[in-house]
């Protein structure tokens, strides 16, 4: 029972670290743009496909894969702060239905492009790093984990530390009063969303081996990383890890001892009660719905 | 009974900030009583808490003796006490005869089963016939096919009043009415406030403009910084010192 | 005089439409009948200001409970798609007490997770909605003659006249009621709350009499579909279908009555003759996706600013207007 309970713990970490990467990324659009971005599980599926791609069939190697496949998914993300966001600034609803329609237009590219079948790429590793006998995490999963952590790292130390970064928390905060500051707003607007379209792409391109790769798989990650960010409160970026802990260790845990149908519904429950009880979520500041 | 409507120890309090402190005063029927003070004394937030737009942080709103403090918007107004609003609030798009007909709800009510089937023809004759009436009392009669957004200035303030009006209200508090008015268009909107008067409807009024409030008002009542200041007739208030310093900070005459 | 005659036109060509149409095709008309009905439920609810990503999934409530009423507790089927319209409006009731204390976006997020945890629940319980197979071999609608006409729905001609003409019925409800005070009184609730209010009407009442309403009239669409298909499963009411709702009403535009028919209409007859036509049944998505990104950067008033601006304005303006009173 308790190896049980270590071996979920462990299985709930690995989710945690991809799922706080795509609500990251979410959040970040949302924040620095006020649009909602429900495009943005397609875009992990994009970088699920990249890797697909350049390692599983072109034989680049994993850690060559990933990166390319995060830089081409955050320029998908300028394409759509260019084409679709930029005009329809100050309309959230049109933003939204037009980040719809974009995400039906990657999935028919997915489809077009790749088949309606799912994908299983070679695994990169086959290690396990074994705790004990009953117990152990595999490698693969550790490089996500490593990953998700220094790619937050980096992050922070970005938005905290340096001036661009330091830009984008001005605008989400108070754009008027930042353009005021001289910041430019396209500026910031397009570095939100490659950054936080390349956080989605790299979570899909570093777990594309360990899923089945499929056009579809947008829809659940789009759908998690919402509970997530709602949980979590619209705004807030610290609010959006935490949610994605809490989220992946709950979810996980319901799936391990009873099932994934379970889990999701536990996870839209959760959902379901911030949204009545306090809508701006756990550590929910200003929002800008 | 002539307290038909009494504050008693109205407070609001936003976080910090003490928005309405204290407030008591008393409208009697039938009378047209003001509300006058400085920007910032709390007169709108008073007017909020009246029409249950806000739940007042402590004391009660006594409607014929009935606390009506802290009841939602709409049962406010099904106890008879109907408000104006400053900013506009009138459907553009629709013709005025369509906004008074808004305002018929409450003695009209709509009936889904009965609208389907056309049942409800006498209903909607009645609700018809009542906003043509609420138009006719503010002279808006002519006009109600226009489109509402083409009207002037001032008859979109009258028919927001006719919207109001058309709800066979007992209580009317009006929102600064007369803001951006010109002399002529005051005059007119005074007369027909004596006629709401004459009508039987009891009125509270927020206002600016001192012409209109001392020439209408039959009580007055001054607040200043979210508190009671004075209260009296016209004549009382325009030389009661203290409300002439809280306008002013000197010497001039209010009038 | 004008009108009926235009009517009884119109009517004309519609009941003679499917004689000139392949089986196929016939199929199609079918599922566009039901489709408007759909659409048009769902712009009821947008009269009210509210937009929901629930809306599909409580036609599936419709279908389902249809499909278990007729199936389990042997109820005719006519009955049966009342009782599922019903159904589906009680559920949206129960649901106006958590749905509307959200508001906008919150409302938009909360509706998509109340619908997809009810799908889910269909999804896992194989006692008694089916699992993630749901329920199959669900009665048709029996066979009757009218005298003059004789439906055999095996037919889709016979099942074409047949939701046409229920779903006739329910555009003309859904007119009376817009144009009536509860109509108006919608107008006043999602565009000038504070208004509404002050003239005594409870908002949360109307906004729930308005989301079960157009929920009723969803759960028939979903029986009329469910009984014709002859199956329900999960996956025909998931967020896809969702999206093509939205699809029809944001491209025809919501203002007018007529719009989100046009926004369906032209879809339907573009995905069919385009995309079918051409092979391309794959880029369905890729063909609504660039629809809808068009419609919404070019056309964000939807097809209907076009045509009322091909009509005649009505004329409102009186040639004079005095002054003052």
């Amino acid at each position: 029972m308790m190896e049980l309970l270590a071996q979920t713990g462990l299985n709930a970490v690995y989710a945690a670290s991809y799922i706080s990467l795509v609500a990251v990324g979410l959040v970040l659009i949302f924040g620095v743009m006020g649009v909602i971005n429900f495009a943005h599980g397609e875009l992990f599926m994009a970088g699920a496909y990249a890797v697909v791609a350049l390692y599983a069939d072109m034989h680049l190697p994993f850690f060559v894969a990933v990166p390319i496949g995060m830089i081409f998914v955050g320029m998908l993300g300028l394409v759509m702060e260019r084409g679709l966001f930029r005009p329809l600034k100050g309309n959230p609803l049109g933003g939204l239905v037009a980040s719809i329609g974009f995400l039906m237009i990657l999935q028919s590219l997915a489809v077009m492009g790749f088949g309606v079948r799912m994908e299983h790429i070679p695994p990169v590793t086959q290690e396990v790093w074994r705790i004990s006998d009953k117990v152990g995490l595999p490698v693969a999963r550790i490089y996500v984990i490593v990953a998700a952590v220094v790619l937050l790292s980096a992050l922070w130390y970005f938005l905290k530390r340096t001036r661009f970064g330091w830009a984008l928390r001005a605008s989400a905060q108070d754009p008027e009063a930042a353009a005021l500051q001289g910041i430019s707003i396209t500026q910031t607007a397009r570095i939100a969303m490659f950054i936080g379209a390349a956080l989605a792409g790299v979570a899909g391109a570093l777990t594309a081996p360990l899923v089945s790769v499929n056009p579809h798989m947008g829809h659940s990650v789009i759908v998690t990383a919402f509970i997530v960010i709602i949980v979590g409160g619209v705004g807030s970026l610290e609010g959006a890890i935490i949610a994605s802990v809490v989220y992946a260790f709950v979810h996980t845990f319901v799936t391990t001892f009873s099932d994934g149908v379970v889990a999701d519904i536990v996870g839209l429950s959760l959902m379901l009660v911030v949204l009545i009880v306090k809508p701006t979520g756990l550590f929910g500041s200003a929002d800008r719905a | 009974m002539t307290d038909f409507l009494e504050m008693r120890g109205l407070t609001m309090r936003f976080g910090g900030l003490m928005a309405v402190d204290g407030l008591s005063f008393k409208v009697a029927h039938g009378s047209i009583h003001g509300l006058i003070g400085p920007n910032g004394a709390g007169k709108t937030t008073t007017f909020n808490m009246i029409s249950g737009f806000y739940t007042p942080t402590s004391g009660q709103i006594l409607l014929r003796g009935e606390d009506i403090s802290g009841l939602a918007m709409h049962e406010v107004a099904r106890r008879g006490v109907v408000r104006t609003f400053q900013h506009s609030t009138l459907f553009a798009e629709l013709t005025v005869l369509e906004n008074a007909l808004v305002g018929t709800h409450m003695p009209f009510r709509p009936n889904i089963f009965a609208a389907i089937i056309g049942w409800d023809r006498e209903d909607r004759r009645g609700a018809a016939a009542r906003a043509r009436e609420a138009l006719e009392f503010f002279g808006l009669g002519d006009l109600a096919e226009e489109r509402a957004g083409d009207l002037s200035h001032g008859h979109q303030r009258a028919l927001g009043l006719a919207v109001a009006y058309a709800s066979h209200p007992d209580v009317m508090l009006l929102d600064e009415p007369f803001t951006g008015m010109n002399p002529e268009e005051t005059r007119q909107m005074m007369e027909l406030m004596r006629r709401l008067k004459a009508d039987g409807i009891t009125i509270l009024l927020v206002e600016h403009d001192m012409q209109a409030i001392m020439g209408l008002c039959d009580t007055i009542t001054c607040m200043s910084f979210g508190k009671f200041l004075a209260e009296g007739g016209p004549a009382d208030i325009r030389h009661h010192p203290a409300v002439i310093e809280a306008y002013l900070g000197g010497a001039r005459h209010v009038a | 005089m004008l009108k009926p005659v235009m009517f009884l036109l119109g009517a004309a060509a519609l009941i003679a439409l499917p004689h000139g149409l392949s089986f196929s095709q016939q199929e199609i008309l079918v599922f566009l009948v039901i489709n408007i009905l759909l659409v048009m439920s769902y712009r009821l609810l947008t009269l009210t200001g509210e937009w929901s990503l629930g809306h599909v999934v409580i036609m599936g409530v419709g279908a389902y409970a249809s499909a278990l009423m007729t199936k389990n507790l042997g109820v005719p089927v006519p009955v049966g798609m009342i009782l599922g319209g019903v159904t589906a409006a009680l559920l949206a009731v129960l649901l106006s007490f958590p749905l509307f204390r959200m508001k906008g976006f919150y409302f938009l997020i909360g509706s998509f997770a109340a619908g997809e945890i009810i799908r889910l629940i269909w999804k896992r319980f194989r006692e008694p909605f089916g699992g993630a197979r749901g329920i199959s071999g669900i009665d048709p609608m029996p066979d009757f003659s009218l005298g003059f006409y004789s439906f055999d729905f095996f037919e889709p001609v016979s099942y074409y006249y047949f939701a046409g003409t229920i779903v006739a019925v329910c555009l003309w409800v859904l007119w009376r009621i817009e144009k009536s005070p509860v109509g108006l009184t919608f107008h006043a609730v999602h565009w000038q709350d504070k208004l509404a209010q002050a003239s005594g009407v409870n908002l949360r009442a109307y906004r729930t009499l308005a989301f079960a309403i157009a929920s009723g009239f969803a759960g028939i669409a979903g029986a009329l579909q469910a009984h014709y298909v002859g199956t329900v499963n999960p996956n025909s009411f998931d967020i896809e279908v969702m999206v093509f709702v939205l699809t029809w009403a944001i491209v025809g535009g919501t203002t007018t009555f007529y719009g989100p028919i046009l926004g369906c209409v032209l879809l339907t007859v573009i995905n069919e003759v385009v995309l079918r036509g051409m092979g391309f049944e794959q880029a369905r998505p890729l063909f609504y996706g660039a629809i809808m990104i068009l419609s919404i950067l070019f056309l964000p008033n939807g097809l209907e600013s076009i045509v009322q601006k091909i009509l005649p304005r009505k004329a409102t303006a009186k040639p004079d207007r005095k002054a003052a009173a």
